[in-house]
């Protein structure tokens, strides 16, 4: 996301801290070049050991760049997330979500638990967990109906009520859209079953989430991205799970189905 | 895949049947504009519209504003709970005015 996010309005990295480690490592993106690896270190240090979300906010109106640095403590790691808004100012008026709620949505998402970014090795175990209940490639509109219509009769024989089920296949067709807009144009849906939960993987091999496409969509679509997929599935699943990079994009959609 | 159907009248109506995602810009704009042809409004009937997510949501809206700003204001009816439950976590109501959704 290196050169994307140096050209972007807003964007997001998300580093990650260790416990003992001497440095931060980058997870999404790369470690801005004005933030030093001894104050990352010494903030993470801080909120692992205290178990406190902080959140510092720097502010510098006369060239309307407002950064934000979020420290998620996590156990045995602490997420940091970087928040840049380089020049971006809401549209009044306008329908679309901001682009700075929708990051702070995330961060919030981060500390509550809800989303976990995921870097490349555990992914891989995560995508894999369970057993394989159904697996789509999907290209277009059609083929997405098919993988969620497929999804909503695993859900239902799972005995997930009518309205959990129109949330978790809204979910996805948010996930699988924004793969079709962003990711490539084309990527995988699969459908996990593991002990307490159906997992729905949504993987493309894009560029990786660049946080402007979603509020500039692609012209040729000819519609106007709200920017509300990510709220959507956030508020409406039980766990997410996230990784994405230059090599791609991969969402864990969890459904728990123990209660 | 969207469907749609119009019913020519003072208050032409378009019935929407079928999903509105990503795909039903095109289709939901070319019934709105046939239906509009020298009518003050245009209703549009959500009955059978089985799902929505938020490109769907999106591309409503923005016909909503397009439409209104062109003075053809729309109006929506008998959306289902499963739709209405879309619009009011994405505001819909707030974005294109009250008056779209009479009743």
């Amino acid at each position: 996301m290196g050169d994307a996010a140096a050209d972007s309005l807003v964007s997001l990295q998300v580093y990650r801290y260790r416990h003992g480690d001497d440095e931060v490592r980058p997870v999404i993106g790369e470690i801005e070049p004005g933030l030093r690896q001894g104050d990352l270190v010494a903030h993470a240090h801080e909120a692992l050991t205290s178990g406190t979300f902080t959140c510092y906010a720097v502010s510098q109106p006369d060239d309307f760049v407002a950064d934000e640095l979020c420290f998620v403590p996590q156990g045995e790691h602490c997420d940091i997330l970087s928040i840049r808004t380089n020049g971006w100012q809401r549209h009044h008026g306008d329908h679309r979500r901001s682009l700075v709620e929708i990051l702070n949505n995330l961060a919030a998402a981060v500390a509550c638990g809800k989303l976990r970014i995921l870097d490349a090795e555990e992914i891989v175990a995560e995508a894999a967990a369970g057993e394989q209940v159904l697996h789509f490639d999907i290209r277009d509109s059609a083929e997405l109906t098919a993988a969620r219509e497929a999804v909503d009769d695993v859900l239902r024989e799972a005995g997930i009520d009518d309205k959990t089920r129109k949330r978790t296949t809204l979910c996805i067709s948010e996930a699988v859209t924004n793969m079709l807009l962003h990711g490539g144009g084309h990527g995988g849906m699969t459908l996990r079953r593991l002990q307490d939960r159906l997992r729905v993987v949504v993987a493309d091999r894009g560029p990786g989430l660049n946080f402007l496409n979603w509020i500039e969509p692609p012209k040729a679509k000819g519609q106007a991205s709200m920017g509300y997929g990510f709220k959507i599935i956030l508020d409406y699943l039980d766990a997410v799970g996230l990784a994405t990079g230059p090599s791609g994009t991969t969402l864990l959609l969890d459904r728990k189905t123990d209660n | 895949m969207l469907r749609t159907t119009i019913a020519q009248g003072p208050a032409p109506t378009v019935f929407l049947a079928g999903e509105m995602d990503l795909d039903c810009a095109d289709t939901l704009r070319d019934a709105v504009a046939e239906a509009a042809r020298g009518a003050q409004t245009v209703v549009l009937d959500f009955a059978g519209v089985e799902f929505i997510d938020s490109s769907g949501t999106g591309i409503f809206v923005r016909l909503c504003l397009d439409m209104k700003s062109q003075g053809t204001p729309l109006l929506a009816r008998n959306l289902s709970p499963a739709v209405r439950g879309v619009f009011e976590m994405l505001r819909v109501p707030e974005l294109v005015g009250e008056d779209v959704f009479p009743g």
